[in-house]
């Protein structure tokens, strides 16, 4: 099981520091989003990359629509490939929507993990009477409708605004990785993700959290951070990027990856 | 009027001509009056090979057979053609303004097109353009009139334009692609089974049910042998109990894992929330309970789960302790009693269940808890299949992107994130209300079809809008589709075209962007100026020796890749239609028009010099990497028009970005501060390994910094002397130096001075602050405006490595100015070390560029060693931090009365107030400074976190448990310990290698403000009188001073005081009754950033009287 895990999900085991560390991709992007960052934490780490199994570099047919239906199926992914690579203590780096999935991972194992580091993390998209996680339910299905009825056309509306449209280089890139997503795996893992609350069990988590926050995000607005700082169960940290996006991997790698360096180091 | 068939010819190319014919017959044989852009589309439609033929059926919709989609088309055509009145035959009916409209548009759009470029430059020499065919189609498909009828047919002319642009073998995407269904043909959308190009599987799982997630993972922990009850803590937890309890009592066979199949579950919620909430008795409770036993006792089946239903009736404010301990102690014996039963129940939220715990703190172990986080419940998923009523919607994605306003004015400010440029953004917001208004016709068309003409529908549908309102809003999808997909592709022509979108041009690159051409388009005609008349200059011009000249032209084709538009309206202009030799609509300018080098013509240098102001006022700026223009708006152009008069040689001004400015002021006013000077300074540029004249090219740019550009000098002239160095084997061509101590702006001026005349362009300078990242800009800093701070959005998508490597890459001789050379990160330091010890600098790829005739300068504020000479000294009022935090706030006077006794010192009466509410403001600030390195003021949360981490340093936060406090020193300290340790000793190695290293003074900013208080007090006496006191803010006397210390020229700040801040001791004179117990206040007012800045200094040009 453990090696055709690996092996589906394009698990790679780089550079050469004793300590681990696992970058997790988010929704849209694949393991390459992380390209740009690798380099400062090759000399200081054993570094895991994988794609998500809804990322378009792997498989489609992997994907399983009856078991990917909660974010658990993914934790159970993580979970395995840590077990089948006989990690037994890592930190861990998640961008949107494996900064939940890292959350939940946790909160399961809390001893194989060290530090959390969540990029652009949400726990909860839908707005509620007394918390603003940035959309409500009919904006959610309008977007669903439109990446349903074209998503060539959604992609490339939403590559822009996600990443900040000055960096046409990262655009380029998000919009690739996007598209690479079958859309029926794109709709469905978006719903999975609008549909997942995590504001119940942010507490669970005793792990210690790094929130990277950027200044404009348009999926996640800054009061979310501070929430996540507030709920979460350890001893978190806000870090802000004065950056535009939800991905500032791939938008301000210069900009990240000391932050992340800061945080990993603590 | 319309336009004779044989002027539209001209304009096209043979293809494109025959085309034109092809419609004039069409429109001859219907007997229309003039020849249409339908026309033209009838036309090209009517042979089965033709590009547009091609075009749509590779944009056409997969709904919908080929043949039938045709058909529809060449019906809608017809139809439309139908429409139009017809008039008595002519031979050759003219061509219409709308189709010329296009023509002239397409001739545009191709001389903006990069591929044609060279085309043009071949047979530039006709005095305009042959519209091909392809670009002749595709404006004629941008025609409103013409997308309505494709619109009809159920194209998208947007769609047909892309499938016309790209290469017909290009599938932008793997998966086939849904399309809008063709509005004619609208009725058959939901018979048609293409629509459904790719199912969603999901649909049919959730719907029945056996695949949920959570009921599976419940069941899992009921199997397990300790920790075996869940508590599913979550926002849907409770949801997701019942959705288990559901398909537990449906006996759906996989919920349940084997070993527990057959389980019975029992709700308990309803009778502990009555005896909790309502107080009802124990007895009946308790009854329960026994009950629970009893079964347990006697059930046959793997056992009994008790679920107790949410936590919150237990620790409910509402709800009794006593209440809620017997429940769970009851509970608690039956379980112990009892191993076949389970107990369950839901959380809310952790804090729910916290609470539970403080109250029964075993109560884990005593229930054998497992606490199962819930993310997500069934009931949700379903609610998400079902369809959504919303998809008529005329916002597109509307809330989840931006508002539409967003995407049309997405210069509204700086911050907002940009999707088109200028240009294509108008182009694309035409389009979009072309095609929004033609959508709304297709309706009306419908309906009046019988009845009007055509334009008479094209005039009205504005006014019919709103009572055609159902019918466009069952239009409404396909028109969102349509905008959609407009915005779409001009957002790919904006990335096509323009490379990138541009940016504001406030986040320009940092480096002043002259462009190199205008130093090679001044040298000759300098030369030839000063040989014709006998001006000033020509002591000067004997130093130019003929062969330097000639070498110089020699070099400056070669070197002249870069194009040089020459534009002077406000608008963004795009540059390729410039050079195809449009003449700028700027009356001075005429533009030699050669293919790729159209010099600033400078023809009055020789002019006499009250006369230079009102012409050659040319604003040129290109910006390299963006290929698009901005022009100056009039004010700045108006501004530098001032200048000029008072500059007296004004021969090349105006620009968009600040630096431009600081440039041609820098140049200019080197000239008019000292005309025996000038062409020294150019004989500079022509020896450039004369260490005299480099030194004093140096000098004269930055006069306070002599032993520094003493040393400067002599390092450069004896490496470019060559004084052999080598690599290895190789020979050094690559100067290596280092700028130490303070003055961040001196360091900055001498390399763009460097680059200047070691390169003879200010371009040739690539600046890059690699300690920006530690600390953000502020906002509105005075420094911002000159681009001294470079805030790094450039690097966006970027690594520092790969910025400086692809500058190096561009341009074969460089300064590349590193500021902050201590915060480099590990990439960088890595190629740093190895072009220094090759000479050759790896991207991140590993690619090596080589750097032989660069000149690379890094700078650092502090140094070990240096440090005592830097802050050893006596403390200064005015220190270098405090002028680095200076905004660029407009000023105003308050008038205001002496409070108490006011001293009056030095025989002045200005005074500065002190800083506010600080003490000891240096030695603060310096710590900081020193710390981070960084200039600008830290980030604001950066700043928090780093500010709580000092001051534990100090003192301890009573607020603060100790132990995490100290913890978190700790890990900080030996994190920055051992980061610093080792960027510190590379720091020294890396500096050995340089070839020089220089530590400059700091700027004696006091005795600048001594200087300037002295002068602001006699203009102030002067006007206002000596028995009123002046009180200065130090805020606005720290803009002053960076203003002075950022001013090229010597007296500009002077003249400010003189022309500015006395006009407005005047009016306040005027205005008001001073008398000797007033006190007169110049004030920043924060928040109100510069309106208008002075000629030649960075400071307002007008001061608010209040």
């Amino acid at each position: 099981m453990g090696n055709t895990l690996l092996e589906a999900l394009n698990v790679r085991v780089v550079g050469n520091g004793e300590r681990v560390l696992v970058l997790a991709h988010g929704f849209g992007t694949d393991q390459s989003a992380w390209q740009r960052i690798l380099p400062y934490f090759l000399p200081h780490f054993r570094i895991i990359l994988y794609d998500l199994v809804c990322a378009g570099s792997v498989n489609p047919d992997y994907f399983d629509f009856r078991r990917y239906t909660t974010l658990d199926a993914f934790v159970d992914d993580l979970l395995n490939i840590l077990d089948a690579l006989g990690v037994d203590r890592c930190a861990y780096v998640g961008h949107s929507v494996s900064a939940m999935i890292g959350i939940l991972a946790s909160i399961r194992r809390p001893e194989l993990f060290t530090k959390l580091v969540l990029i652009g993390a949400s726990p909860r998209f839908l707005n509620d009477h007394d918390y603003h996680g940035g959309f409500e339910e009919g904006e959610i299905e309008k977007v669903f409708s439109a990446m349903e009825a074209n998503y060539d056309a959604w992609v490339h509306g939403f590559a822009p605004l996600s990443v900040g449209a000055d960096v046409p280089a990262a655009v380029r890139e998000f919009s690739r990785t996007l598209f690479n997503m079958r859309p029926d795996i794109t709709l469905f893992v978006s719903r999975t993700i609008f549909n997942s609350d995590l504001r119940g069990v942010l507490g669970l988590v005793k792990v210690p959290c790094c929130i990277i926050q950027t200044a404009k995000d348009v999926s996640v607005p800054t009061s979310v951070a501070l929430y996540l700082k507030n709920h979460l169960g350890g001893r978190n940290t806000v870090e802000m990027l004065n950056v535009e996006g939800h991905l500032p991997h791939l938008s301000a790698p210069m900009l990240l990856a000391p932050v992340l360096r800061r945080a990993l180091s603590r | 009027m319309p336009t004779p068939v044989s002027i539209a010819r001209q304009c096209l190319t043979d293809e494109a001509a025959r085309a034109l014919d092809d419609a004039v017959g069409v429109a001859r044989r219907r007997s229309h009056a003039q020849t249409t852009s339908l026309h033209a589309i009838s036309a090209l439609l009517a042979f089965p090979s033709s590009t547009l033929r091609d075009a749509c059926a590779r944009a056409r919709s997969s709904a919908y057979s080929p043949r039938l989609q045709f058909r529809a088309l060449e019906l809608s055509v017809g139809v439309s053609l139908d429409r139009l009145p017809s008039s008595k035959a002519l031979e050759e009916p003219p061509v219409s303004n709308s189709l010329m409209a296009a023509i002239k548009r397409s001739q545009a759009s191709q001389r903006r097109h990069p591929e044609n470029f060279h085309l043009q430059q071949q047979n530039q020499t006709a005095s305009f353009l042959r519209v091909e065919l392809k670009h002749f189609i595709l404006s004629i498909l941008d025609d409103p009139i013409v997308s309505r009828v494709f619109g009809e047919a159920g194209f998208r002319s947007c769609d047909i334009k892309i499938a016309m642009i790209q290469p017909p073998l290009s599938p932008v995407s793997r998966f086939p692609r849904t399309r809008c269904p063709p509005i004619f043909l609208c009725n058959l959308t939901d018979s048609d089974p293409a629509r459904r190009t790719f199912s969603f599987p999901f649909a049919g799982v959730s719907g029945s049910g056996d695949g949920d997630e959570n009921s599976r993972r419940i069941g899992e922990v009921l199997t397990r042998k300790t920790g075996k009850n869940p508590l599913l803590i979550g926002v849907c937890s409770s949801d997701a109990l019942r959705c288990f309890a559901d398909c537990v009592e449906r006996r759906k066979g996989d919920v349940l894992p084997a070993e527990i199949a057959g389980l019975n579950l029992i709700c308990i919620e309803k009778e502990i929330s009555e005896f909790v909430g309502r107080g009802g008795s124990e007895d009946k409770l308790g009854l329960k309970l026994k009950e629970l036993g009893h079964m347990a006792e006697q059930y046959s089946g793997p056992g009994i789960a008790v679920n107790f239903g949410e936590l919150k009736a237990l620790v409910g404010d509402d709800a009794p302790g006593e209440a809620a301990s017997f429940v769970v102690s009851k509970l608690t014996s039956l379980l112990k009693a009892h191993p076949n039963l389970w107990l369950m129940g839901s959380s809310g939220s952790y804090e729910t269940y916290l609470k539970f715990l403080t109250q029964f703190p075993s109560i884990e172990e005593d229930w054998d808890l497992h606490l199962l986080p819930i993310t997500s419940s069934r009931s949700s998923v379903e609610g998400f299949c079902s369809r959504s009523s919303l998809m008529g919607s005329f916002v597109p994605f509307a809330g989840f992107f931006s508002t539409p306003t967003d995407f049309k004015n997405p210069l509204n400010s700086t911050n907002q994130s940009i999707t088109l440029c200028h240009l294509c953004n108008e182009k694309c917001e035409q389009e979009v209300s072309a095609i929004l208004k033609g959508g709304s016709t297709i309706s009306l068309a419908d309906r009046y079809s019988g009845t009007l003409p055509s334009w008479l529908l094209m005039a009205e549908p504005d006014t019919n809008k709103g009572a055609d309102a159902v019918k466009a809003k069952d239009d409404g999808r396909a028109l969102n589709d349509k905008v959609l997909g407009v915005q779409k592709k001009w957002y790919d022509i904006c990335q096509r075209l323009h490379h990138a979108p541009p940016y504001p041009k406030s986040i320009f690159q940092p480096v002043p962007q002259v462009s190199g051409a205008e130093c090679y388009g001044f040298i000759p005609d300098r030369r030839e100026t000063s040989s014709k008349d006998s001006s000033p200059s020509e002591s000067g011009s004997a130093n130019l020796s003929p062969s330097t000249t000639m070498n110089l032209q020699k070099i400056s084709p070669s070197k002249i890749q870069i194009p040089l538009p020459v534009v002077s309206e406000s608008e963004s202009v795009n540059f390729q239609s410039k050079l195809a030799g449009s003449v700028s609509k700027s009356k001075q300018v005429e533009t030699r028009s050669s293919p790729w080098f159209s010099p600033c013509p400078l023809p009055n240098l020789s002019l006499a010099p009250d006369r230079t102001s009102s012409s050659c006022i040319t604003s040129v700026t290109t910006d390299l990497g963006l290929g698009t223009l901005y022009a100056s708006n009039s004010q700045e152009t108006k501004r530098l028009n001032l200048q000029g008069h008072k500059e007296r040689m004004n021969y090349f001004s105006g620009s968009v970005s600040a630096e431009f400015d600081v440039v041609s002021v820098n140049n200019s006013s080197q000239i008019g501060q000292s005309p025996s000077c000038s062409v020294p300074d150019l004989g500079g540029q022509m020896d450039a390994r004369d260490f005299k004249s480099l030194w004093r090219a140096l000098a004269s740019k930055v006069g306070w910094q002599d032993e520094a550009i003493c040393a400067i000098s002599q390092t450069v002239s004896s490496c470019r002397t060559g004084n052999a160095r080598r690599h290895g084997s190789n020979l050094k061509g690559d100067i290596w130096l280092s700028f130490l101590g303070p003055d961040k702006v001196g360091k900055k001026r001498i390399a763009a001075a460097l680059a200047e005349i070691m390169f003879r362009s200010s371009k040739s300078l690539v600046s890059v602050d690699l300690g920006y990242q530690h600390g953000s800009n502020q906002s509105n800093s005075i420094f911002d405006q000159h681009e001294l701070n470079s805030c790094g959005i450039e690097f966006r998508g970027k690594t520092i490595t790969d910025y400086i490597a692809g500058e190096l890459r561009k341009k074969p001789q460089l300064v590349v100015f590193l500021e902050n050379i201590d915060k480099a990160d590990l990439l960088v330091q890595t190629s740093l070390s190895q072009a220094i010890r090759t000479g050759k600098f790896p991207d991140s790829h590993g690619r090596e560029i080589s750097i032989n005739h660069m000149i690379f300068v890094t700078t650092a504020t502090s140094k070990k060693g240096n440090r005592n000479l830097v802050s050893g000294k006596e403390p200064v009022e005015f220190s270098e931090e405090r002028i680095l935090g200076a905004k660029s706030w407009q000023m105003k006077i308050l008038i205001g009365c002496v409070t108490g006794e006011a001293s009056r010192s030095n025989g002045m009466n200005v005074l500065v107030t002190p800083r506010e509410g600080t003490s000891n403001p240096k030695s603060t600030s310096k710590r900081k400074f020193i710390d981070t390195g960084s200039f600008a003021e830290q980030d604001k949360y950066l700043e928090m976190s780093k500010r709580a981490c000092k001051a534990s340093n100090s003192y301890l936060d009573l607020n603060l448990p100790v132990e995490e406090l100290e913890e978190d020193v700790d890990s900080a300290n030996c994190d920055s310990d051992s980061l610093s340790e080792s960027s510190e000793a590379w720091l020294e190695e890396f500096l050995d290698q340089m070839d020089e290293k220089v530590t400059f003074k700091p700027f004696n900013f006091d005795a600048v403000a001594q200087k300037l208080l002295k002068e602001i007090s006699l203009n102030f006496q002067k006007i206002i009188g000596s028995d009123i006191q002046l009180e200065i803010d130090s805020e606005v006397m720290v803009q002053i001073l960076a203003a002075a210390w950022l001013s090229e020229k010597g007296g500009a700040v002077d003249d400010w005081v003189e022309q500015v801040l006395s006009k407005s001791f005047t009016e306040a004179r005027q205005r008001y009754r001073l008398t000797a117990q007033s006190l007169v206040k110049l004030v920043p007012c924060e928040g109100l950033s510069v309106e208008e800045q002075a000629p030649g200094v960075c400071l307002p040009a007008r001061i608010i009287l209040n």
